[in-house]
């Protein structure tokens, strides 16, 4: 027999502990935005208009007469879109071999795929001219007189800069399907193009989209990869570096960060167009589609793959090559001497860039999945209000978040001054500058929940911190895990929002390879790349070991 | 909105013993669409009430409304003496089974069904004995140890009702619970829900679209359409006195007529396809209705006519398999003074 008890018969309105949590959640990952990414936006503006006579709009006048300008705009633009189209197509390729086709080496292509993330972003440059450049190996052995500095040179790297980034995206994208549908278009008669393009295209339109997004992003603030190879190509981001490190000329630099939000802001907002549109793709009752082999694409697929990692491993692999050889290409004596480190601080910065690395994973996965999470239990308004915050930083290139941090925490009466010069800064400007990329993966693998599942808990009594804790994080801990790897790694990496924001006692890695490259020490500087690959390879072999130890154990719904 | 129910009560839910669970006024809107218009209903405890309409009624929705997954936008809802409007459903203590599997994907049978135990605190040989008995109580106690995707989908929806049913809820709310499943499963199924529900004698709300379904297992039928409930009550009240045009024809076959009614009196008038009498053509009187048949299809027990009489087309429903019920054969039947219903409410 049941027997109802008085206690849920409440008789008046009371405030619901969910409701309490959830306004927390919300304001924990709602505030640090608000201070570390409107605050810091808001004075870049003000700066940006700033002139001796007050507020207007004489700094963006002076800097639109000269001609340099505009070319410096469209510069960036062509550079990035080109580099955009290139990477997306390339990498949907690599994700469709490896989720649709049932060729071999899979573990192998996966994880050089990935190689770039291991790398600064001046790696890929730096091996592009090692190969390609003046003094590189394939002008020296074949004298063909390539010239790649400038466009080609930017495009080639930031191609395989981005081309993981991509790849990760179209990877969960392809990874998951409801095998009912191809069946149905098997059955319906479609051959396997139109399957292509009436199922597959369309079940990945979401993750083709944000991978562009994304990848243009990348590449339009990349920063470390036009340094290097760009010669006088310039490009908005090398730009602002010249105006505010060269010339301490803050102003300008201002002008220019609000110039560089525009295509990046562009971007986010086509995005987020698109992905109002989309849907769960897998439904609480979806069936795993099951890759059967088939002899020719199968084959298609492996040559293809070959090609591509074949490409990345070149690059990557002329790096660790040279870093070993006396005097590249001239004296190949294999040698060590490129790792006694004629820099500030000598090896110092490899443990503080691991030391931030650590911080930013940590406070990026809390954020991130915090904020996902709480996404879904806001009201419509409160929703858009928190989804707009956290994808704004995808829309702040990294130079204008560092430029903004300085303006922002340098100053002494800001209440968060004391922050200014400490490792713990470094490590959110991380979090912050990569904020929406950690978000939006978390939120795609939270949204591919289906809603039964919250409402199936709280019927059953479960809290929101219940739910969260026993049902959703249990079903994405790998996404979660990934997070983690993700800002780690991004830390380890990144150069262009940190390099306005180190001092001499908090000087990270990636600057130390830029200060080597800009030295003439490119071997130097090839050698002190190979160190931070090392860690983060380390590092990410560690997780993938561990997820599939773990994922061995434990069957989830979303694979 | 019509029907007997809700009687007009100055303290609705109160005074009455035998109501339980109470809705007052009950009004949901989606935008511009009303999903529920000023609903009322009250449930007696124990008793087994079924939502039945077509889909987009609104019968979801106001299951939805009573478990607590939507709010409504005016009305009340009363448990006994308490409000619970404020109550949110995870602390109505309210069991749900969802249309699709909704068990928890990475839980073992015996964690999903006690998920709802943990909630309340339920720890040690209590929680497990109580999920030894639901596991029982649905014959898969063999399978405890087994996650949800190696299991049949009903299965699922049986490990769905045991985690529904530990906590000892109140009120049981089924979403549809069978309909995605294959024929036979749902027969199996809907005789254990029918024998779980008499023996707990738990207040139990089934949403369906299934007449058949409905009139199995409800003490009474809550039949909706666009938002409003047309009528409540039992099948037989539902099949023998319809309150509308609607109901008359969702509930059964229902030749609607006009014309036919005593003289002098306007409106429409129906009548059951097992209701019509075949009488001798040669001796129609005045009351008999001469048609052409149009279609003859032989159903086994009876054998069902399409019979073109006029501007009118009448179903009706022979025993066994007249002689010359064939296409195209004239035939003349009567209708029953008794069987007459008065249709009220516009023509769809």
């Amino acid at each position: 027999m049941i027997t109802p008890s008085a206690g849920a018969s409440a008789s008046a309105w009371r405030l619901d502990s969910d409701r309490l949590v959830t306004f927390a959640l919300a304001a924990a990952v709602a505030v640090p935005l608000f201070l570390f990414v409107l605050v810091p936006l808001a004075d870049i503006l003000m700066l940006s208009f700033a002139t001796p006579d007050g507020f207007g709009l004489g700094n963006y006048v002076r800097y639109f007469q000269t001609p340099k300008f505009s070319r410096v705009i469209a510069n960036s633009l062509v550079v990035s879109a080109c580099a955009t189209v290139i990477t997306v197509v390339l990498a949907y390729g690599f994700a469709y071999a490896m989720h649709r086709t049932a060729m071999r080496w899979k573990t192998v292509f996966g994880l050089i795929a990935l190689l770039p993330l291991f790398a600064p972003s001046l790696v890929q440059a730096l091996g592009i001219l090692f190969l390609l450049g003046r003094n590189g190996l394939i002008n020296r052995a074949f004298d063909l007189g390539i010239d790649v500095y400038g466009f080609w040179g930017i495009v080639i790297a930031d191609v395989l800069y981005s081309f993981p980034h991509a790849y990760l995206i179209l990877s969960a994208a392809l990874a998951v399907a409801d095998a009912r549908i191809y069946e149905s278009a098997q059955m319906l008669g479609a051959g396997p193009l139109r399957v292509f393009r009436t199922v597959t295209l369309p079940a990945t339109k979401y993750g083709l989209m944000s991978a562009c997004f994304v990848v243009f992003t990348i590449v339009i603030t990349d920063f470390g990869n036009p340094m290097v190879i760009g010669a006088d190509y310039n490009v908005l981001a090398t730009e602002i570096y010249n105006q505010v490190s060269g010339q301490a000329n803050f102003e300008m630099g201002a002008v220019i960060g609000v110039v560089l939000l525009i295509p990046a802001a562009l971007a986010v907002v086509v995005e987020k167009l698109v992905s109002r549109r989309s849907f769960a793709v897998i439904g609480d009752r979806s069936q795993p589609l099951t890759v059967r082999p088939h002899r020719v694409a199968d084959r298609v697929a492996f040559a293809y793959s070959l090609v591509v990692c074949g490409a990345i491993l070149s690059i990557i692999g002329i790096v660790f090559l040279a870093s070993f050889v006396t005097l590249w290409p001239y004296n190949l004596h294999l040698s060590l001497r490129h790792y006694r480190f004629e820099v500030q601080n000598g090896i110092e910065p490899l443990w503080t860039s691991i030391h931030v690395s650590l911080m930013a994973a940590g406070i990026g996965m809390a954020v991130t999945v915090a904020a996902a999470c709480v996404l879904r239990r806001l009201g419509p308004w409160a929703a858009q209000a928190l989804y707009f915050l956290s994808i704004l930083p995808a829309a702040v290139p990294g130079m204008v978040l560092g430029l903004g941090y300085i303006l922002a925490f340098n100053d002494p009466a800001h209440p968060l001054h004391f922050l200014y010069g400490t490792l713990l800064i470094l490590a959110i400007c991380n979090v912050y500058h990569y904020h929406a990329q950690g978000f939006l993966v978390a939120t795609t693998s939270v949204n591919q929940i289906s809603r039964v599942f919250d409402e199936a808990s709280a019927v059953l009594g479960g809290g929101l911190l219940r739910t969260l804790a026993r049902v959703t994080l249990p079903i994405i801990w790998p996404t979660v895990a990934s997070v983690v790897v993700f800002f780690f790694v991004r830390s380890m990496v990144t150069l262009s929002a940190v390099i306005f924001l180190i001092t001499p006692e908090t000087q990270l890695a990636a600057v130390s390879v830029l200060l080597l490259d800009d030295s003439g020490n490119q071997n130097q500087a090839a050698a002190f790349s190979v160190c931070i690959m090392a860690v983060v390879g380390a590092a990410l072999l560690a997780f993938h070991f561990a997820l599939r130890w773990l994922v061995g154990r434990d069957v989830a719904l979303v694979r | 909105m019509t029907g007997r129910h809700p009687p007009a009560s100055p303290e609705p839910g109160r005074g009455d013993p035998h109501v339980f669970l109470s809705l007052r006024q009950i009004t949901k809107r989606f935008g511009h669409v009303t999903a529920l218009d000023h609903i009322s209903l009250d449930i007696a405890e124990g008793e087994f009430l079924c939502f039945l309409g077509p889909s987009g009624c609104g019968k979801t929705t106001l299951l939805r409304v009573i478990a607590g997954l939507e709010t409504p936008d005016e009305g009340e809802i009363r448990l006994q003496e308490g409000r619970l409007d404020a109550v949110p459903a995870r602390q109505r203590n309210f069991g749900v089974v969802f249309q699709s599997y909704s068990l928890f994907p990475n839980m073992t049978v015996a964690r999903n069904v006690a998920y709802g135990l943990e909630c309340r605190g339920w720890r040690g040989t209590r929680k497990d004995e109580r999920v030894r008995a639901m596991l029982e109580l649905v014959h898969l106690a063999d399978q405890s140890d087994k996650l949800p995707h190696q299991l049949s989908g009903g299965q699922q929806q049986r490990v769905a009702l045991a985690r529904a049913l530990a906590p000892e809820p109140k009120v049981l709310l089924l979403d549809e619970p069978l309909s995605a499943l294959d024929a036979k499963v749902r027969e199996e199924l809907r005789g254990e829900i029918r024998d779980l529900q008499r023996a707990l004698r738990i207040t139990t709300v089934m949403v369906t679209h299934d007449q058949d379904e409905a009139m199995e297992l409800a003490d009474r039928i809550v039949l909706m359409n666009q938002g409003v409930i047309e009528q409540i009550g039992r099948a037989e009240e539902l099949y023998e006195q319809p309150a509308n045009r609607f109901v008359a024809e969702f509930i059964g076959r229902m030749n609607v007529l006009s014309g036919f009614g005593s003289a002098g009196e306007a409106g429409l008038i129906g009548v059951r396809p097992e209701h019509l009498e075949l009488i001798d053509g040669a001796a129609a009187g005045a009351d008999a209705i001469v048609g052409r048949i149009e279609k003859s299809v032989f159903l086994g027990s009876v054998t069902r006519l399409t019979l073109r009489a006029g501007d009118q087309r009448l179903v009706v429903e022979l025993r066994g398999k007249p002689a010359n019920a064939v296409p195209g054969a004239t035939l003349a039947v009567r209708i029953p003074p008794q069987s007459v219903h008065r249709i009220r409410g516009a023509p769809p």
